[in-house]
């Protein structure tokens, strides 16, 4: 397109046909048809404009700096008109604009104080009229000082009707509305009042008025074919006035049913009105009572009585009574879930009953990752502390619950027998009938033995019975009173008892456990856990042949303890802790017979077989401490060791772990002990050097016994005596023999037994033999055949290690990995972090630069307006300088004209 | 007689107010001389400060000083009193024999020179005393000081060796514990010189000995004060802490490091010589590589002590084991068959000794290498596991991560653990007759021992250790190795002790869980052995006569 800006503009407003030729009528009228949409024409036109305008004007548009890029398939289309990249011109004024509104303003005000703000409503805005302004302004201000604002304020609603009179509205009903007086007519008449708009709404008012009245006329005309959309518009009108008449039936029913409702207390008020009559008749006299009972009193009693029948418990079908079988059946059932729990203990696993374990097994599970829990041994058994069990409480079996006696005790022989007691208990025969029944029904009871026959549950409550117990002058035949306070510590314990032979212990505990009953009272529970506490430390205390008690006694004790222990766990076992935390603080390789009492309590009370248990882990590291670093000075100190050998095999007896330490104990003392001293090597044992005098010399007519606890104490196996070593080795071998047979299946079986077998070829050798009695030797050989014939057995078991069976680990891929919408504009930083850190920055750059920008601008209108308002001053001035100029060369002209007049007018009289 | 002689010498020169006032001193000093001895002596210390005359007064302190032995009080204050006297006269250099001096003048010197020698000689005795030997020091160090800083009015540097030879063979004869400490922490241990001449006097006085009559416990005395010595200089600058000012020359002795390293050796040397028993080289192997070792520029000159220490056999050899790796490390000691010899250490003791944390620290040392042959490695995997079958569980928890840190080093190794047999022949008979342990435990070549082709059966049996840390440790072995390799640290130093330690630390938050069902024997026979059999307990123990049990309860 050539030629100068103006043809090109005109040219392209010919083409656009904005202008032209003139039509002539013809054409036009033509071109209306044609072209419905003429109307818009307008409209059309001012787009086109536009476009031209912005044609030609092309500094208005910033367009992309170079041409558009190739086609690539990353390549967005950018919505709108892509050439297009920004308006500079317009944007420019905008912010000129914007600029003068508010730097602009601030600019002026600035270094000035004071000055009057209006903040009158609407002042400011020129749109609104000063009608409506005030309209305004008088409803804020009634707003404002009603204060209610709230649109669900409901506690001032009726004042809003305004003032009211015996419910009536204070409005003159007869006269017009003395305020509202305002009509339609009057605004006619004075039309010239109301601005022009409000004019305009009265004629729209006025046309519609009209319309409607022509609406009207045209009804009364013949009818004239409806269209479909009237036609229409009545079905839509009658369905609705259907509709309506059903809802206004609907409406009225209602309406009666409420009447009738609100009837029916009148006609109930009369029918029991007939009949109080009629009742009233028949006993006037005692109307008000009934069999010597107030009538109200009588009334609500008889009400309760009806509401008591009512909540009683309806009979529901009870358990069918179990059969025999079906009982038993049970009985294993839970037998075999409990030994499922201790088998997964046993393995370490976790176990969990309830849902307050949950947690516990995750935080187990977490500290099970291995990687952590080498790092160090505090960690390793923070997994494996577990809660398997519910108590005996949990389960519902809890001794303080019944009382059923149980004759286990009794067919055992001892004198617990209650049947020589004195028959203060009545109704004690019955029970003990009942209790071999119930005895088959709740195997859980066991636990009862302990405090059987002694109360029951009806005798608890009986005052009488109390009082009996509180009487503390009755004893039984054994010279035992009936009552005991309950001990809190040992000492009080020994105390209490130590008027009473050793044997009457149980019967004592058995009495002050039943005494204090947690039933009785709510303190007791507390005692008890003392009393339970106590009974830990009577069991430690320091063992001694002659004063101590039997064995059977503590036993019981044990067993006593055993039971509480389901009522008290943790303080029995924090007792039992405490005294092994002594033995390794005090003692740890000088242990006394009556650890190794409390350390068998432990085995029995505790399950041995847990993986880890919090009693009984310590329990056995201080029997490993014992036997694997004492080295043995006298016979007694091999007792000891044996008798913890003995004990860690029981207490392995069901998980069958194995414990170095027994070896390397046994296999000593067998080395110790032997007749002669070995020639060499005999294993991996360390061997310490025998006292003097351990060695078996000339013991062949010594008879065997069994080791017993006064062996233990230093004093007591001081001489060395044959028979007592006689006895050690013989048990060392039986306890080898049994250590072979909870390991047999063990890998290193044969690495493990082999020694022994190398000992014991030893101990079986002719120089030894001729010193050793020949049971012992027997022993010796049979066992020395037996670990042959298992190693052999334990030989042919043996496979090579298949250990990492493992699935292999997958690599570690750095692929990157597939992305479905993949945007190149956007980042994909597979660190989350960085990538919040990268968009942070950008954006801060962003904005920094913004606000440069708008800076700079800023600074550039101050500078501008600073500049105009410079040039308008010193144009002021230069003007007023101007003029002031002007004006004394004016002056001074004019008095210069005069003087040379006046000169002239001299001179010339001069002249003259 | 030096006395008159003095005494004229002293007049001759002294004007005669001062003879006056010299005289009503002496009048009032012997007037007070009854009532209070410590003001006399006092008294006496300024008569002979003021004035040559009053020298004689010295014997007369000495005189007082050398009854220390009585217990008396005042010989202490005697003796501090000669201290300051003989300090002020050193500095004064009255002890100095100068050229010029007349006749009579030089008799003095050479009388105070007697005095002082006396006084030393003094003072050496008093160390050997238990009760002033602290004191005795105090002096002997402070004139000893003054000796070497005046004593000899030249430029040259002048150390009085002899007389801090005899305080240090005073001190080693003696046993005297606090004066040996006091000596060494605050001079031998703060002083470079000191500690030098410290080192050349032990070196002299062990020389001087009679080889074959040793004092008993003189090893003790030495070692006691030269074990603590472990400051060695490394270099010349770091000799700063003079006792007395460091002479000017650099090329001096007392300036170079190598010569302080050299006194060291020479006196280490001198107590090598002098070791008996079996315990004394035990103590001395147990710091050989921390404190002695560093002093030796010649370790070589070690190398036939260790060699003859480890070659002992049993704790000895671990002992010295450090010495030698020292050896290896530093000085490239070829040892020949050393791995033979580190294999054979692992007897059925090494697990139970309370070196063992020390010795698995070197062996981990050691083994580090991943160019060591395998079958070695493997032998000692074996040895090692085989002899934690009887160990105490705190050894089993060091061998089994050392044992897989060595298999994750050396893979070939892993078919100790995992071995799939391929050979159906071979799986044949293992099926019938079992798997055979090719090891040989005698073997005392680790490269032929055969434990690569074995495997770590006794591993998989203290997986079921009776602990359960130990267990869960052992277990690792058969877990996936994912993990890099495990640190030593964490599981070298533990005992019975610090084991129960860890568990009875933990209260008990959980009900713990109670055996459910109560026996009805513990220590008794059961009623019907047949139904429930008797304990082990029961059956192998004597609780007292059953019948008669029963019967009492």
């Amino acid at each position: 397109m050539a030629g100068s800006q103006l043809k090109r503009l005109k040219a392209s407003l010919r083409e656009q046909g904005i202008t032209g030729p003139q039509k002539s009528k013809k054409q036009r009228r033509k071109q209306a048809q044609d072209d419905p949409s003429r109307n818009d024409k307008r409209l059309q036109r001012g787009v086109v404009l536009e476009g031209i305008r912005e044609q030609f004007n092309p500094f208005d548009l910033k367009h992309a700096a170079r041409g558009p890029k190739f086609e690539v398939t990353t390549n967005r289309p950018k919505p709108g008109n892509a050439a297009i990249k920004g308006r500079p011109g317009l944007a420019k004024a905008a912010a000129e604009e914007k600029r003068k509104q508010t730097l602009l303003v601030d600019m002026q005000r600035r270094n000035k104080v004071g000055g009057i703000l209006d903040r009158r409503f609407g002042e400011n805005d020129p749109t609104m009229a000063p009608e409506e302004k005030m309209l305004e302004r008088f409803a804020r201000e009634k707003l404002k000082s009603h204060k209610k604002n709230s649109l669900f304020d409901l506690e001032d609603d009726e004042p809003m009707d305004g003032l009211t009179h015996m419910g009536r509205t204070l409005a003159f009903d007869d006269q017009e509305d003395p305020v509202d007086d305002f009509n339609e007519d009057d605004l006619e008449e004075d039309g010239e009042d109301s601005d022009g708009s409000s004019r305009e709404k009265r004629l729209k008012r006025l046309r519609a008025i009209i319309a409607a009245g022509e609406e009207e006329a045209e009804e009364g005309e013949p009818e004239r074919k409806k269209t479909k959309k009237e036609v229409m518009e009545e079905v839509i009108a009658k369905s609705k006035l259907h509709r309506y008449e059903r809802q206004a039936a609907k409406d009225d029913d209602e309406d009666l049913r409420t009447q009738l409702d609100k009837e029916l207390p009148n006609i109930k008020q009369l029918l029991s009105f007939g009949i109080n009559g009629a009742r009233r008749q028949d006993n006037a006299a005692p109307l008000s009572a009934i069999a010597g009972v107030e009538r109200d009193a009588f009334d609500k009693n008889f009400d309760i009585e009806v509401k008591r029948l009512a909540q009683d418990k309806r009979a529901a079908p009870s358990n069918r009574t179990k059969t025999d079988e079906e009982k038993a059946e049970e009985e294993s059932a839970k037998l075999k879930k409990l030994e499922e729990k201790r088998q997964k203990r046993m393995m370490g696993e976790e176990v969990s009953d309830s849902d307050e374990d949950e947690a516990d097994k995750k935080r187990d599970q977490v500290s099970g990752d291995m990687e952590e829990e080498e790092d160090d041994d505090d960690e390793f058994s923070l997994g494996q502390g577990i809660k398997a069990r519910p108590t005996a409480t949990e389960l519902g079996f809890d001794d303080e619950d019944d009382f059923i006696i149980e004759d286990d005790l009794v067919a055992s022989g001892s004198d617990l027998d209650l049947a020589d007691s004195d028959n203060e208990f009545d109704n004690e025969g019955e029970e003990d009938d009942d209790s071999s029944a119930s005895q088959a029904e709740d195997n859980e009871d066991d636990d009862d033995e302990f405090t059987k026959g002694l109360l029951n549950e009806s005798e608890t409550k009986n005052p009488i019975f109390q009082a009996n117990f509180s009487s503390n002058d009755k004893n039984d035949e054994n010279g035992l009173p009936f009552t005991f306070p309950c001990p809190q510590s040992c000492s009080e314990f020994v105390s209490i008892t130590k008027d009473y032979d050793h044997a009457n212990l149980p019967k004592i505990v058995q009495r002050i456990r039943a005494l204090h009953h947690p039933k009785l009272d709510s303190k007791n529970k507390e005692r008890l856990a003392n009393f339970a506490v106590a009974l830990v430390d009577f069991v430690a205390l320091p063992w001694n042949a002659e004063t101590s008690p039997s064995f059977s006694v503590l036993e019981s004790l044990v067993r006593h303890i055993h039971s509480l222990s389901k009522m008290f766990p943790i303080e029995i076992a924090r007792q039992f802790r405490h005294h092994l935390g002594e033995i390794s603080q005090n003692r740890p390789i000088a242990l006394q017979p009556s650890d190794l009492t409390l350390l068998t309590a432990i085995g029995t009370i505790f399950p041995t077989s847990d993986h880890f248990h919090q009693v009984v882990t310590p329990a056995m590291l201080t029997i490993g401490r014992y036997i694997g670093q004492k080295v043995p000075r006298e016979m007694s100190d091999y007792a000891i060791g044996t008798y913890l050998s003995i004990l860690s095999l029981q207490y392995q007896q069901l998980a069958k772990r194995y414990v170095p330490e027994v070896i390397n104990f046994s296999l000593n003392t067998l080395c110790s002990l032997s007749p002669t001293a070995p020639s060499h090597l005999l294993g991996n044992f360390p061997i310490h050097e025998p006292p003097a005098g351990s060695r078996i010399q000339k013991a062949k007519a010594v008879g065997l016994r069994r080791l017993n606890f006064s062996d233990c104490l230093p004093e007591a196996s001081q001489g060395g005596s044959n028979a007592l070593k006689i006895a050690l080795l013989s048990t060392t071998i039986q306890l080898l023999d049994a250590a072979a047979d909870l390991w047999t299946g063990k890998s290193g079986f044969l690495e493990t037994f082999s020694q022994a077998i190398e000992v014991l070829g030893h101990i079986n050798s002719k120089s030894s033999r001729e010193h050793l009695p020949a049971a012992v030797s027997d022993k010796a050989e049979r066992l020395e055949e037996k670990l042959k014939r298992m190693s052999r057995v334990s030989q042919l078991a043996r496979r090579p290690l298949e250990l990492h069976h493992h699935k292999p680990l997958a690599i570690k891929t750095y692929i990157p990995k597939f992305e479905e919408t993949f945007d190149p504009d956007k980042h994909y930083d597979p660190d989350r972090e960085r990538a919040e850190m990268a968009k942070l920055q950008k954006e801060h750059k962003k904005e920094r630069k913004g606000a440069m920008r708008e800076l700079r601008k800023d600074a550039n209108f101050m500078a501008r307006e600073n500049l105009r308002v410079k040039k308008a001053k010193d144009e002021a001035y230069e003007k007023k300088y101007k003029r002031l100029i002007a004006e004394i060369q004016n002056e001074e002209g004019r008095e210069a004209n005069a003087y040379e007049r006046e000169a002239k007018a001299r001179k010339r009289a001069n002249r003259k | 007689m030096p006395a008159g002689s003095k005494d004229s010498a002293k007049r001759k020169r002294t004007s005669t107010g001062d003879k006056v006032t010299k005289v009503t001193k002496r009048r009032r000093s012997s007037n007070e001389e009854a009532e209070d001895p410590n003001a006399k002596i006092l008294l006496m210390e300024q008569g002979i400060l003021e004035s040559k005359k009053n020298y004689n007064d010295i014997a007369t302190l000495l005189s007082i000083a050398s009854r220390y032995e009585d217990g008396e009080d005042e010989s202490t204050l005697a003796a501090v009193t000669l201290c300051r006297i003989f300090l002020r006269l050193l500095a004064q250099g009255s002890l100095i024999a100068k050229k010029g001096l007349s006749e009579k003048d030089s008799v003095v010197v050479g009388w105070l020179k007697d005095q002082f020698s006396q006084y030393k000689t003094l003072l050496q005795n008093m160390l050997g005393d238990e009760d002033l030997a602290v004191t005795a020091l105090t002096l002997c160090m402070r004139t000893l000081k003054a000796e070497g800083e005046h004593l000899y009015d030249k430029e040259e540097y002048t150390f009085p060796q002899a007389f801090l030879e005899n305080i240090v063979a005073v001190l080693i004869t003696s046993d005297n514990e606090d004066a040996r400490k006091a000596f060494l922490e605050s001079y031998v241990e703060e002083y470079d010189d000191i500690r030098y001449y410290t080192f050349k006097s032990v070196k002299a006085i062990l020389n001087r000995l009679d080889k074959d009559d040793i004092p008993d416990n003189l090893f003790d005395q030495v070692y006691a004060l030269l074990s603590a010595l472990d400051g060695v200089p490394q270099s010349a600058e770091e000799l700063e802490d003079f006792y007395i000012p460091r002479p000017k020359k650099k090329s001096h002795d007392l300036r170079s490091a190598i010569q302080h390293k050299r006194q060291g050796q020479d006196a280490w040397l001198a107590i090598l010589s002098i070791v008996q028993s079996k315990d004394e080289r035990k103590r001395i192997l147990s710091v050989i590589s921390t404190n002695i070792a560093p002093w030796f520029t010649k370790p070589e000159l070690l190398s036939d002590f260790l060699t003859s220490c480890y070659n002992t056999g049993g704790s000895m050899s671990l002992l010295a084991l450090s010495g030698v790796f020292y050896l290896i490390q530093e000085r490239n000691l070829d040892y020949p068959s050393f791995y033979t010899k580190l294999y054979s250490l692992l007897d059925k003791d090494i697990l139970h000794s309370k070196h063992r944390s020390r010795f698995f620290r070197l062996l981990d040392t050691f083994l580090g290498s991943t160019h060591l042959p395998a079958a070695l490695v493997a032998s000692f995997i074996k040895r090692l596991s085989r002899l934690s079958l009887n160990a105490p569980p705190s050894a089993i928890a060091t061998v089994v991560p050392w044992a897989y840190n060595l298999l994750r080093r050396h893979p070939t190794c892993t078919f100790m653990i995992h071995r799939d047999v391929q050979d159906p022949e071979l799986k044949k008979h293992i099926q019938n007759n079992g798997a055979e342990d090719p090891f040989n435990a005698t073997e005392t070549d680790p490269m032929d021992t055969g434990a690569i082709d074995s495997c770590l059966w006794e591993i998989v049996q203290l997986q079921s250790h009776y602990h359960p840390n130990v267990a869960t440790i052992a277990k690792i072995i058969s877990e996936q190795f994912t993990k890099q390799s495990y640190n030593m640290e964490d599981f070298l130093d533990h005992s019975y002790a610090s084991l129960l330690d860890a568990e009875m630390a933990k209260d008990i938050k959980k009900a713990p869980v109670v055996e459910f069902q109560i026996p009805k024997r513990v220590f008794l026979p059961q009623d019907e052995p047949a139904a429930n059999p008797d304990s082990l307990l029961v059956k192998l123990w004597d609780f007292g006569e059953p019948a008669k049990g029963v019967a009492a309860a």
